[in-house]
């Protein structure tokens, strides 16, 4: 089977989950689809969720205080990192798109996912330690 | 014109996927700022939201967050489709589907903010 290919095919699919012969620039891709991906279905369920302010305030309160366990606190953690990755991902690649940091992609890779540490460790200090 | 190039995705969807991604980018970051920095451990309550929707600025931002998130995101799920190298037909088909999904998600969010705006008149 012929992994690597160029044109558009399913099995490129797979490529995402091998980490061999990977650059940065396809780190950069393989990350913006994986949260695009995990993004997408958390945004399904917080839509659904959200059915629960329509049913009144004990409905939506008692889903609340459910929220608040540590174990959805913390996977609500990766859908915090994933959307600052994803967004700042997403800025390299308007940044490029419009001729911009071409050259430095690599850099301008680097930094922003160093903003992104930052960010994700804010919201998670926040999340888990703040008042 | 070749399977390839018809799977393509145009300049204009693409041109929606990049502006919505910048709405989304700034308004995301007020949505997280408000539901997880400023509320009480990370989460608002029922009457915390009525609340924050009696501001008439707030349904109008989240309708409009709403519209632009769940473009983006299909627009963006689109091109994930499109690198498995679907056939023509069956690309035309998630294309509908897609148009539908999205347009039930953003009729589905609208009704929700209507909602949530009429229980905070009657406080």
């Amino acid at each position: 089977m012929r992994l690597f290919q160029d044109r558009p095919s399913w099995r490129n699919f797979l490529r995402w989950f091998i980490p061999l012969k990977r650059k940065t620039g396809s780190w950069a891709f393989v990350l913006n689809r994986v949260t695009a991906l995990g993004l997408l279905f958390y945004l399904c369920l917080h839509l659904v969720m959200l059915y629960q302010l329509a049913q009144g305030p004990q409905a939506y309160d008692s889903f609340i205080a459910f929220a608040k366990s540590p174990i959805i606190k913390f996977s609500e953690m990766f859908v915090i990192a994933g959307g600052i990755l994803h967004g700042l991902n997403g800025v390299r690649i308007i940044l490029n798109s419009f001729g911009i940091g071409v050259r430095r992609q690599k850099v301008l890779f680097y930094s922003l996912m160093t903003i992104a540490a930052v960010g994700i460790s804010f919201f998670a200090y926040r999340m888990f330690f703040g008042a | 014109m070749n399977k390839v190039l018809q799977n393509q995705e145009r300049t204009g969807l693409w041109l929606i996927k990049i502006g919505s991604g910048v709405v989304v980018f700034f308004v995301l970051a007020i949505h997280l700022v408000v539901n997880h920095l400023a509320a009480p451990e990370g989460l608002l309550l029922y009457e915390d939201v009525v609340n924050y929707y009696r501001n008439p600025i707030v349904p109008v931002m989240e309708v409009i967050f709403l519209i632009v998130v769940i473009s983006h995101a299909l627009a963006g799920f689109r091109s994930i489709l499109m690198d498995l190298n679907l056939p023509a037909r069956l690309q035309r088909w998630i294309d509908a589907l897609l148009m539908i999904v999205g347009t039930a998600g953003i009729v589905y969010g609208t009704w929700l903010v209507v909602v949530i705006v009429s229980r905070g008149k009657g406080l």
